[in-house]
């Protein structure tokens, strides 16, 4: 049984000294780039417990995003300090492959960015040929205008269009692109604002063992890559936990300061910036 | 006379035109007969499994077959493999969700063919058949006896003793595992003569093969048309492939995964999980590969993310006798399941890496044509086949 005076010990270190909450034995915090509490998801699961699925993986911060939108302010509003809010530019998830075209995104965007406030703008899905279309390029300017992170689920050529847009943007680009470390390293070397969240991926660590290639890239872009979860169907809410799990056995295969900074220092250094937009 | 010979030239001509339109409407090209007679020829080649040393031998077969109905393998007593897997029902039990001693979440697979297949069980958690028909004995809202319980009853039985010694040449002995698994294998010994037999496609495809026109024609042109959106637009064959209509291998077909409030079925992601902690792999002390060539397959196999939420692509031989479908059941009929690709929702797939369902957005025609076609995969002659008889009694 252990004491109360224990238990507040170890949970003051795990806020403040992860390394020494680790020490104690409290998980590895992680912070989940990669998270959505979309309408059908919110029909699933209250907000209670959404959070407390997010809480029982052990997540230091979650960026998430929402088709339909009122899901992310909904878990914004129950835990300001895990959820960061990022704008998805989706009403509903079956706009991922239409919202290029429909100029009422704009719209619904300006609406949301003058009621609330964010961090970020995404996870959007945009692809090379479709970087100068009038919507996006609108969206780009949106997120300029309001100093955020771009989410971008994208192609290298699209990655590529956003920086043309808007050099100094600070971009992060979902599941790496899908793509290996022969692309993503180059890519992180290309542009010095852009940081990748590994979520839906597997290929980087197996049986908790890194993967040669990613064990390279993340040594030569240490401070660039974050982990998160992906929770894109209701039924994903229920793998958030087991994601962490996951993420913090092949973690332990990796240097410890290595680790911590994929684990969650990445994410929370790629974030400070865009916190002011809070207040 | 002359009007006669002319009335008859009409209708020979009318007769050749209603019979040949719809076939000519289905002439396959090059690539599409290519793609059809890779779905054949059937049967395939038997071959023992070499990690089951009772593989084959008939004696094992008999003795499965008694095990198969017997429900003391239940801890109620009331429960035995037929109660799911009825042989008068396509060997499943025509429930969304089965129910053994309780209710399960999941639809309980067919029989037929099992011994085609790679991985077992919509998740692949067991990698071989013998090692599959241990699960129901373990889970106590199946059956539940567990590896004592069933090791106990076969000891203590007079005619379940005698059938263990006549196939496995000894007493069942003190290691419980070891006669637990035994029965695994007389069991398998029986599945794997559930084999579905010949089919109107079949007869179809070897025409094709052959070259006989006659054969051909004799295939409805329903199916014909059906068959060419399987191979072609609706590319089912993708993942339906070969002479048992499956790659042996999991997907998401956009199937809602929920096995009950606050619970979601994880799928091939909770398979691989269950089959890395289970004793009786092939990796294991029970196969009786000596070469272990057969657990390749389990010492390779990967986690990935991508298979939370991953179920079986079943074979669709005698699927028409198989309903309902997807792993819980949620589809009632083929028609249902077609209508469930036609009208896709992509959204619930992973937008990333390569997409392989897409909504086909079939007219109703289309999606009959290939219920038509899906029809043709059942045997000629199907219905049980399989009984307890007078010479499984033997060693009573």
């Amino acid at each position: 049984m252990i004491s109360r005076r224990r238990f507040l010990a170890t949970s003051a270190a795990a806020t403040l000294l992860p390394s020494a909450a680790r020490a104690l034995g409290a998980p590895m915090p992680i912070f989940d780039a990669h998270i959505h509490f979309s309408h059908d998801a919110a029909e699933r699961h209250s907000v209670g417990e959404a959070v407390a699925i997010l809480e029982r993986a052990g997540l230091k911060r979650a960026l998430v995003s929402s088709s339909g939108d009122a899901g992310t302010r909904a878990l914004y509003a129950a835990a300001p300090d895990l959820v960061l809010p990022s704008l998805r530019p989706y009403r509903r998830r079956g706009e991922i492959g239409r919202w290029v075209d429909d100029p009422s995104v704009v719209d619904f965007l300006e609406d949301r960015l003058k009621r609330f406030r964010w961090v970020a703008v995404g996870e959007f899905h945009l692809f090379a040929r479709q970087t100068d279309k009038a919507v996006p390029r609108r969206m780009i300017e949106l997120a300029r205008r309001h100093n955020l992170l771009l989410h971008a689920h994208s192609d290298t050529g699209a990655v590529d269009g956003i920086f043309d847009q808007w050099p100094e943007a600070r971009v992060l680009w979902a599941h790496a692109g899908f793509d290996g470390p022969d692309i993503v390293g180059p890519m992180l070397e290309k542009h010095a604002n852009l940081w990748t969240d590994l979520a839906f991926r597997s290929e980087h660590a197996h049986g908790g063992r890194v993967d040669d290639g990613w064990r390279s890239l993340f040594a030569a872009f240490p401070d660039r890559v974050m982990v998160g979860t992906d929770t894109f169907t209701p039924e994903r809410w229920h793998h958030v936990v087991e994601h962490a799990a996951w993420t913090r056995e092949w973690l332990r295969d990796l240097p410890p300061d290595l680790a911590e900074k994929i684990a969650w220092r990445n994410g929370e250094a790629m974030i400070r910036p865009h916190l002011a937009q809070l207040r | 006379m002359i009007r006669i010979v002319r009335f008859f030239q009409i209708a020979f001509c009318m007769q050749f035109i209603l019979t040949a339109l719809p076939v000519s409407a289905v002439d396959f090209t090059a690539a599409e007969k290519r793609k059809i007679l890779r779905h054949g020829p059937w049967p395939l080649p038997a071959t023992p499994d070499p990690s089951n040393r009772v593989s084959g031998n008939p004696a094992a077969v008999a003795f499965g077959r008694v095990l198969f109905f017997d429900t003391r393998l239940s801890t109620s007593g009331s429960v035995s493999c037929a109660t799911c897997h009825r042989p008068d029902a396509g060997w499943t039990d025509g429930r969304a969700r089965s129910r053994g001693q309780r209710a399960v979440d999941r639809n309980a697979l067919s029989l037929f063919n099992l011994r085609f297949n790679r991985w077992f069980g919509w998740d692949g958690a067991q990698d071989s058949l013998w090692a599959q028909n241990l699960r129901p004995l373990l889970d106590r809202r199946e059956m539940g006896i567990g590896a004592a319980g069933a090791a106990r009853l076969v000891r203590a039985d007079r005619s379940l003793s005698c059938h263990y010694r006549l196939v496995f040449g000894t007493a069942p002995g003190a290691d419980d595992d070891r006669v637990f698994v035994d029965l695994g294998k007389a069991l398998a010994a029986f599945l794997e003569t559930l084999v579905t037999g010949r089919t109107p496609f079949d007869d179809f495809r070897d025409a094709l093969a052959g070259n006989d026109a006659a054969g051909r024609a004799r295939y409805p042109a329903a199916a014909k048309r059906g068959l060419r959106l399987f191979v072609g637009r609706g590319n089912c064959a993708f993942c339906h492939f070969g002479p048992a209509f499956t790659n042996g291998e999991f997907a998401d077909a956009g199937v809602p995964h929920f096995a009950g409030p606050g619970r979601a079925d994880p799928g091939r992601f909770g398979g691989i999980r269950k089959l890395r902690k289970s004793p009786y792999t092939l990796l294991g002390r029970f196969n009786d590969d000596p070469t272990r060539s057969t657990a390749v397959k389990t010492r390779h196999v990967r986690l990935a993310h991508s298979n939370f939420g991953e179920f079986r692509v079943p074979g669709l031989r005698n699927a028409a006798l198989t309903g309902p479908y997807m792993h819980a059941g949620s589809l009632k009929t083929l028609a249902d399941t077609i209508r469930h690709y036609s009208t896709l929702d992509e959204e619930r797939l992973h937008a990333g890496g390569e997409r392989i369902l897409r909504r086909l957005d079939l007219s109703g025609r289309e999606q009959a044509d290939l219920v038509a076609f899906l029809d043709t995969l059942t045997e000629a002659e199907s219905g049980p086949k399989v009984e307890v008889k007078s010479e499984d009694l033997f060693c009573r």
